[in-house]
């Protein structure tokens, strides 16, 4: 009897350490060795600005820091308010870099090639996948995409027959049971939220519950702080406190992890690609500050940074695809 | 009876009651956040001791314990778990990938604390603990354990820190070198890229200025030379001062010893070596760079940055607030006008603090920066200098947010002065000029101080308006500093408030980047003080030297 006791504790103990080793081995990604090193060019000075996306003001903070190294005359300014300021920084020209964590709306093309004449070029900076949190005392592991879609939304587009208000509703038993969900996201500025509309909830509307925090951090410290909480956030956001949910297309369907093999072979599905869009009329050299800057960080070095900062490295073909662009 | 209940009214002693619990509770609770932010920001530099938890699975942590709880939770059945959970902090993030990681009690099956652990704070990645296996001093290899090591490692670090020292004063060097041939390069190729090229007068300025460039080119060359090579020697010097370290599983990592901030062995250190380190730390927060995208290292720059802004404020805000309050005192004729703009001037106080940063935002970024860009800075177009946010654009919406506050205050000290010393003034034959600036203003001069004071304390603490009008996460240069013309009016800058905002919501790493934010917090609030602590020296002076000019 009391073996049997000893054995069964044994056996939670092991699946709660397969997990940590699990979450801890899963950070460790490795950048293609393929991808070429940073050459330094032969002196590159001046001031630039960059203006966007918030979820990528660290990444461009450290790239500039890397870049820093190599041309310590050069001073870039960087302004992270939200994807939507972009756009309008590129057109007016008060910023050469207008970093994204979404692609550009059409609307927003439109108005670029208005003012310049040209579509402004898109480039893939580095892979984010964005992940459902919960506490990290949830017994849950896995949620399917139309039940992703019943909890963060009223509309629900992915046709899941009810609403899910409570953990009790997905099956958790306990004390589970009968508490329900509190609901964090994030604020409408910023690409993350448009994403999350966009690819899980298939353009539905958020629910009136979700609380809309100011930063992807803070809906990670509030799923910290609360047990009973859900929220979407980036993937490199992850802290000790919460865990990250995989995911499923269907019900019953097979579960995959943000892992970097199930992102890069497009299994996870709530992954994207951060931008960075430039204008640069077609044909003619690109400034070579800004050249030079985007080379880094499509070097090796630039995309060591990406794995720094918790997002994931691209993959070889389309690091030499955006070098291309470049030129 | 009833007489005695309305006495009991009359006197009002409930009321006294309810005003005084009122008070109780605003201050005990400002005393409580005070409280908070002073323990978690003044705590978070203290070395902490280091443990080595080894788990049944084989593997092992070595790491600071931060936090520890238990968890109760219910099963299927309705059956209660105890669960002891505690939360480590294990650096190595280039290893692990995370910094902290939460483990229960049920997991560990030995744990001690070793006293030969080194706690490394590295420029990068933050912390790394383990134990010290080899240090390389050029071919110098020394790897008996024991503290001949220890030793040898800060002899080591030492070397390497002064060589890093040269290496930053010879790259200031190269870079004040380079500066100006550098500008003249980045002036070519704007020009190549601008249509202008095509022009004939634009080829002349293109040969021109390459001439100049070659010129320069050819009188820095030798200087040049030099430099570069001392800088390479230096580097590869301090490519060979290297760090051997194991984690607590054994694997090994190599560290330049010049990538070290500062290391040391907290489970053998005394009281007051911990406090020399906690000096060390505090010292490096108040007056270094961010490192890491502004979760480590320190806040020099926004210090700086809040300081520039809240004096620029001032010097703003002041003249014009003491202006319109003298005007509407003294010289306009008081009438329902006057009361009607007296009561806008109010109002606008009440104004949510975001308007003004559109306000700030549209008209002075847009309308007179992008006005100033066309003037005189047109070769630049279509990179703004003015026209975009800029600690002078800060100051002024700042300055903008606080005038009623200032002319409020002002017209109250105004008041304050007798009407016995005007009449008087003017019955001498004073000019009404005369009489404001002899008599009125030197007496009014603590009331004005008052409104800076007021000003101030309003304009350090808000961030939404600037958030919008120039401030950034990461300034790489100051807003003054040696290159001429020294104070930068058109940079952006750092600020502690938007710093505690970026930190607490933005960073990757929230967990580790947390008790920066009640540091941070609690700097605000010493800068806050001490700002208001020099006006009111003033203020009090000012009492003092005009109380025997009243009659």
């Amino acid at each position: 009897m009391k073996n049997v006791a000893f054995g069964k504790k044994m056996l939670f103990i092991w699946i709660v350490l397969g997990f940590f080793a699990q979450a801890v081995m899963a950070q460790n990604v490795k950048v293609d060795e393929r991808i070429p090193r940073y050459k330094k060019a032969t002196s590159i000075s001046g001031n630039a600005n960059s203006i966007g996306s918030d979820t990528m003001n660290n990444l461009m903070a450290l790239w500039l820091e890397g870049f820093r190294k190599h041309y310590p005359l050069v001073n870039i300014q960087i302004e992270g308010k939200g994807s939507s300021t972009a756009p309008p920084a590129l057109i007016e020209g008060t910023a050469q870099f207008g970093p994204m964590s979404r692609a550009m709306k059409s609307k927003e093309i439109d108005a670029i090639e208005q003012k310049y004449g040209f579509k402004p070029t898109a480039l893939r900076s580095s892979l984010d996948a964005l992940a459902v949190f919960v506490h990290k005392d949830n017994p849950l592991q896995c949620l399917s995409m139309e039940e992703v879609d019943a909890i963060f939304s009223k509309t629900r587009k992915r046709g899941f027959a009810t609403d899910i208000v409570t953990w009790g509703d997905l099956g958790l038993k306990g004390e589970w049971q009968n508490q329900p969900m509190r609901i964090y996201g994030r604020n409408s500025a910023s690409g993350t939220y448009g994403f999350f509309k966009d690819h899980a909830l298939d353009k539905g509307d958020y629910k009136d519950s979700v609380k809309e925090q100011p930063g992807s951090a803070s809906v990670v410290q509030g799923v910290t702080e609360d047990k009973f909480a859900i929220g979407y956030s980036g993937i490199g956001y992850q802290t000790s406190g919460v865990k990250a949910l995989a995911l499923s297309e269907k019900k019953g369907g097979e579960c995959f992890d943000g892992s970097y093999q199930n992102v890069t072979s497009e299994k996870y599905l709530l992954s994207r690609y951060l931008y960075v869009y430039i204008v640069k009329a077609p044909g003619k050299p690109l400034d070579p500050l800004v050249k030079e800057f985007l080379k880094f960080v499509f070097s090796y070095e630039g995309q060591e940074v990406v794995v720094k900062d918790g997002y994931l490295p691209l993959p070889y073909e389309i690091v030499m695809e955006e070098l291309k662009q470049l030129d | 009876m009833e007489r005695r209940i309305s006495y009991f009214k009359q006197k009002g002693d409930s009321y006294i009651f309810a005003a005084s619990l009122g008070l109780v509770i605003s201050l005990g609770m400002v005393v409580w956040i005070i409280l908070v932010i002073l323990t978690r920001g003044l705590s978070f530099f203290w070395p902490r001791d280091t443990v080595l938890v080894k788990l049944q699975n084989d593997s092992a942590y070595l790491g600071e314990m931060w936090e520890s709880k238990t968890v109760y939770r219910v099963d299927a059945e309705g059956k209660e778990h105890k669960e002891e959970q505690f939360q480590l902090k294990i650096g190595n993030r280039d290893l692990y990938g995370r910094d902290f990681i939460w483990l229960t009690r049920a997991q560990v099956s030995e744990e001690s604390d070793p006293t030969e652990a080194v706690t490394i704070e590295r420029r990068e990645y933050g912390k790394f603990f383990g134990f010290i296996r080899l240090v390389q001093i050029g071919d110098e290899r020394f790897e008996q354990p024991g503290e001949i090591l220890i030793e040898k490692a800060q002899e080591a670090h030492r070397l390497a820190i002064a060589t890093r020292e040269r290496i930053e004063n010879t790259q200031e060097d190269l870079n004040n070198l380079m500066q100006p041939l550098a500008n003249l390069q980045r002036e070519i190729t704007l020009l190549q890229l601008s249509p202008q090229a095509k022009t004939e007068k634009g080829q002349q300025k293109l040969a021109e200025l390459q001439e100049e460039a070659t010129k320069q080119e050819q009188s820095i060359a030798d200087e040049y030379g030099i430099l570069n090579q001392e800088l390479e020697r230096l580097t590869l010097q301090n490519r060979s001062i290297i760090l051997t370290v194991a984690t607590a599983e054994g694997a090994e990592k190599e560290i330049y010893f010049s990538e070290i901030v500062r290391f040391f062995q907290p489970n053998m250190m005394s009281g007051p070596a911990k406090a020399w380190i906690y000096a060390g730390k505090l010292w490096e927060f108040v007056a270094d760079e961010p490192r890491e995208s502004n979760t480590e290292g320190g806040v020099f720059p926004a210090i700086f940055g809040t300081v520039v802004m809240v004096l620029l404020m001032s010097i703003a805000v002041v003249p014009f607030g003491v202006m319109a309050a003298i005007y509407l005192n003294e010289y306009a004729r008081q009438g329902t006008m006057i009361r009607f703009i007296r009561l806008s001037v109010n109002n606008l106080a009440g104004v949510p603090s975001i308007v003004f940063g559109v306000f700030g935002l549209g008209f002075f970024i847009y309308a007179v920066g992008g006005s100033i860009d066309q003037f005189f800075f047109s070769d630049k177009l279509p990179e703004p200098t003015f026209g975009t946010g800029g600690i002078l654009w800060a100051s002024l919406t700042l300055a903008l947010l606080t005038l009623p506050v200032v002319v409020v205050a002002t017209e109250e000290g105004l008041l304050a002065v007798p009407r016995a010393n005007k009449e008087g003034a003017l019955a001498l034959g004073a000019t009404r000029w005369q009489m404001i600036r002899k008599v009125v203003l030197p007496n009014a001069l603590p009331g004005i101080l008052t409104g800076l004071i007021l000003a101030i304390s309003r304009g350090a603490g808000e961030v939404a308006p600037l958030m919008i009008t120039g401030v950034v996460k990461l300034a790489p240069t100051l807003a003054i500093d040696g290159s001429f013309p020294f104070l930068h009016l058109d940079r952006k800058f750092m600020h502690l408030g938007f710093h505690i905002y970026d930190v607490g919501f933005q960073s990757p790493n929230v967990e580790a980047a947390k008790p920066m934010v009640y540091t941070t917090a609690l700097l605000l609030i010493v800068i806050v003080v001490l700002l208001n602590l020099v006006a009111i020296y003033f203020r009090n002076r000012l009492r003092k030297k005009y109380r025997g000019s009243t009659f």
